[in-house]
């Protein structure tokens, strides 16, 4: 780089600084491709490597379950042995991929340990069964399918859950076949979900950009995303839907599939993979409608190409699957998916217009953020700034692979693209969409978009990824770079992966109950309650209780949870309220609610995602008082029939006269 | 270049039928995880692949497209056996067969199904490359257990459930009353209940160790009317009420 600027400065005897400024910015963010080659001649993978790095993941590992088991004592030195395992995992395993000699094979094995020792990380926060609150909803929807033997069955928690019930039925084959238990069979589908996303991820972008090298530096930016460490690496449908999102876009760009009769019968298979995931996750299929939309949109837009009409053929009639097929499951199930998505979607717009307009903020925006420790915010506004010093080194350049004179050192790449001559549509579309990071940093920075900034990620990050190892190899490194420009570009997505486990969650070390924090609160004495409850109660009783003891009750429990007490009534109503009101009373007594379960805990602080009960719920700057959860002692017709000290459970079928 | 046989096809229908036999025949998870798992994550598909016709030009590429296509196929089937009512173990096997014979079928029957992709050229492991990454592999399992035997060991909450139901046979004029310990010490209690605040039963020195459960059955007189029935626990040791519980005692 530092040759390339000189040589610029020194073109001429006397430039003007404004002209000396612009050439400047120009050298680093411009479209040169450095003469277009990005891979060094083909090498055989390193065993030796190989082997080394895995018994450096394998120690990383011990490091991070002694952090997890640190954490759940509150030991002071569990982020110590936590992050120390995260690094000797992530640095050395990323250095070796982003090398610019590896060979294909070896980036691509070295791809597989990083992402399940990733994967093993988020698994041993709780190694014997799930933790997520997702992961529950899903747990819960399967245990029913395996017990009842048929799709569709309401789900209180979870309405629109069994609508896309793909991941549950697969892993009831994975059950059913085997004989494993569900948590096993569960597991044994997310490693080799996480296997097949990385490898599909890898062709897909090794298929439009010709490169192993930056295909493989691309899924080791993708790592950073906030998403992939936790939330698409929890049994839930999206850990599905994302990785037959990809698997089709992969197909799809094959360059072996891309003439004749292959493509027709590429088409197949990716018509497969449509309507599975049609069926699978709402937001993935939505995604993938919107790629092929945007995708046939640019073929239609694209000039000079001798084989554009039959491209535009198959790209348009892929389009249509994609879009048609979500659409037609959704009409055929009655999937309310506007109401499900659309207040989220609607409150999260609302609050980033606020911001960005300065208008008064939205109620929500008021709620103060959840604490997380200054290292993982560092780190995290680290591997952002990285990530944005990436796009814009990168942007241009990965325009300028797609142009036709792709190898020039000027702007003629850029001005091709403005003139709708590009060689491969998909290039032009994922550089197009890194563009949505900014846009989901913005999301994230408010409390009601948080949610679709975090989604977007998932989807956004295929265009990030691909823009900045594609700025890493033609602008940092280039071919075959020497002393800093080895090591400094390689470490910087090494901290953009770092970045990725930080933001993945409020906090990823397994630490001590906190109250209503999801996973934080899920903890032994509760399982044990909610088994206690199955034993001596039978399954199937109507329960209602608090947003944690719900998903315990009805996952380890096997019972009946109810989120309302009766239409119109939320359960939050009856809990929260220091004397039981006439209405709620009456609600109560005239509902078919068998028993309540009360979590003293929830007296001890308050709820760190700001609610006890629902996340619609006004936030709560307070813990719920001891008086209002022990009010049912003092209740004609309500038993207490059960204590430990902390949890209590009220029989209340004596006020409906059924005892 | 590839490889032109089709001996594959033969290999995935015997072990699609490998696999119903071990359904039906057999309990043991290993051997049904060994033929099962597989035609869930790939044999299906790699038979769909070959029959659709789909070109793959690597292991890798091959591999994930036929991970894609088994998805696709055990979707399917998840909508087919549930059309069926027959979404058990046995049918689930029934289908991975169904769909692994037919789709080898038309790949064998069929004249321009591609070749298979080639193996990727052997690399050759040093003893002390592969030791490397047994041992990695041991260290890694090795981690996994410690992690769970740490969970199964350490309770942040300490604590004692006590709980007191009608009878748990069914019969009417009995109450069950209950004591399990998630405590760190052996401990001693005592249980006192009332009926309708008359005193019932008391159960004295009742030494509970940890992980323990205690429970007697009351008899209660079966009346018309609703009885309350209160139980309470009582450490001797500092003399104070530990625990309470109620029930209502079914009429007859």
């Amino acid at each position: 780089m530092m040759l390339m600027m000189a040589a610029h400065f020194t073109a001429g005897t006397r430039i003007s600084p404004l002209k000396a400024g612009i050439r400047f910015i120009s050298a680093i963010i411009g479209p040169d491709l450095r003469g277009g080659s990005a891979d060094a001649p083909p090498q055989r993978a390193s065993c030796g490597w190989i082997a080394i790095l895995g018994l450096t993941v394998a120690t990383a590992l011990l490091l991070v379950v002694a952090g997890h088991g640190a954490g759940r004592r509150g030991y002071e030195m569990a982020p110590l042995l936590f992050c120390s395992g995260v690094i000797l995992l992530v640095v050395p395993t990323s250095l070796r991929i982003a090398w610019p000699t590896t060979a294909r094979g070896e980036r691509l094995c070295l791809l597989f340990l990083l992402s399940e020792a990733l994967f093993y990380c988020k698994k041993v926060y709780s190694p014997t069964s799930f933790s997520g609150y997702d992961e529950y909803l899903h747990w819960i929807a399967t245990q029913d399918l395996i017990t009842a033997r048929r799709l569709f069955l309401s789900n209180p928690l979870f309405p629109i859950g069994p609508t896309y019930p793909a991941l549950e039925i697969l892993t009831t084959a994975i059950v059913d076949l085997t004989g494993l238990s569900l948590v096993v069979a569960g597991t044994l589908l997310l490693v080799i979900l996480k296997g097949t996303f990385i490898g599909a991820l890898f062709l897909f972008l090794e298929s439009i950009t010709g490169s192993p090298r930056i295909s493989a530096i691309a899924c080791l930016v993708y790592m950073g995303c906030s998403t992939f460490f936790l939330f698409d690496s929890s049994f839930s449908y999206q850990s599905l839907g994302i990785v037959l999102c990809v698997l089709t876009f992969a197909v799809e760009a094959a360059p072996n599939n891309l003439v004749g009769l292959s493509r027709l019968k590429s088409l197949g298979l990716v018509g497969l993979l449509l309507a599975s995931l049609a069926v699978t996750h709402h937001l993935s299929a939505a995604f993938a409608a919107i790629y092929f939309g945007a995708l046939a949109g640019l073929e239609a837009l694209r000039r000079h190409d001798p084989l554009r009409f039959e491209a535009r053929i198959v790209v348009s009639f892929t389009a249509i699957l994609a879009i048609a097929l979500p659409f037609l499951w959704m009409q055929w199930r009655g999937i309310p998916l506007a109401a499900y998505l659309g207040p989220v979607i609607g409150a999260g717009l609302n609050a980033l217009l606020a911001k960005i307009l300065g208008a008064a903020s939205p109620m929500s925006e008021h709620l103060g953020a959840p604490d997380k420790a200054l290292y993982l915010r560092l780190t995290t506004l680290t591997a952002l700034l990285l990530l944005a010093l990436g796009l814009a080194t990168g942007f241009f350049r990965s325009l300028a692979m797609a142009a036709p004179s792709g190898g020039r050192s000027d702007w003629r790449p850029i001005q091709e693209i403005f003139q709708r001559r590009w060689r491969d549509s998909r290039l032009v579309l994922l550089t197009l969409l890194a563009f949505g990071l900014p846009v989901s940093v913005a999301f994230r920075l408010t409390s009601a978009g948080w949610e679709i900034g975090n989604r977007m990620a998932t989807f956004v990050f295929i265009g990030v990824g691909l823009v900045v190892a594609v700025s890493i190899v033609h602008f940092w490194q280039g071919r075959t770079p020497r002393g800093w420009r080895r090591i400094a570009p390689a470490l910087a997505v090494a901290v953009i992966v770092l970045g990725g486990v930080a933001s993945a969650a409020i906090n990823p070390i397994h630490g001590r109950y906190r109250v209503a924090a999801d996973q934080e609160s899920i903890e032994p004495m509760g399982i044990e309650t909610a088994r206690w409850v199955r034993e001596w109660l039978g399954a199937g009783n109507r329960f209602t209780s608090d947003r944690i003891n719900r998903l315990l009750l009805a996952a380890y429990g096997r019972q009946d949870v109810r989120v309302r007490i009766k239409t119109g009534v939320d359960a939050a109503r009856i809990f929260e309220a220091e004397n039981l009101g006439a209405d709620e009373f009456w609600a109560l007594a005239g509902s078919d609610i068998d028993f309540l379960l009360v979590d003293l805990r929830l007296t001890t602080a308050p709820p760190v995602l700001g609610s006890n009960f629902q996340p619609w719920q006004r936030h709560q700057e307070k813990p719920l008082s001891g008086a209002a959860l022990l009010k049912f002692n003092h209740i004609q017709g309500v038993a207490r029939i059960y204590d430990n000290g902390w949890i209590m459970i009220y029989d209340v079928r004596g006020l409906h006269g059924n005892p | 270049m590839g490889i032109p046989s089709k001996r594959d096809l033969w290999v995935a229908f015997l072990w699609a039928a490998a696999t119903v036999a071990a359904v039906a025949l057999s309990d043991n998870v290993f051997l049904r995880t060994l033929l099962g798992a597989p035609m869930v994550f790939l044999v299906s598909g790699h038979s769909i692949l070959r029959a659709i016709g789909v070109r793959t030009t690597s292991v890798l590429q091959h591999l994930a497209y036929a991970v894609g296509a088994s998805f696709a196929a055990g979707i399917a089937g998840g909508f087919a056996l549930n059309a069926a009512d027959y979404l058990t173990p046995l049918g689930w096997a029934a289908w991975f067969w169904a769909v692994t014979a037919a789709a080898a079928l038309v790949a064998a029957i069929r004249r321009d199904t591609p070749d298979l992709p080639a193996w990727p050229a052997r690399t050759r492991f040093r003893l002390w490359q592969g030791a490397a990454i047994l041992l990695a592999m041991f260290v890694a399992t090795g981690a996994y257990a410690l992690a769970v035997s740490d969970e199964a060991a350490y309770r942040e909450f300490k604590y004692t459930e006590f709980w007191l139901l009608p009878s748990i046979s069914g019969e009417s004029g009995r109450i069950t009353v209950g004591i399990r310990s998630a405590e760190t010490q052996p401990q001693n209690f005592d249980v006192e209940i009332t009926l309708d605040g008359q005193p019932l039963a008391v159960l004295r020195s009742i030494a509970i160790a940890p992980g323990d459960t205690w429970t007697r059955e009351v008899p209660v007189p079966a009346l018309a009317t609703r009885q309350t029935a209160e139980a309470r626990l009582y450490r001797p040791g500092d003399n104070r009420l530990y625990r309470s519980v109620s029930t209502l005692v079914p009429r007859i």
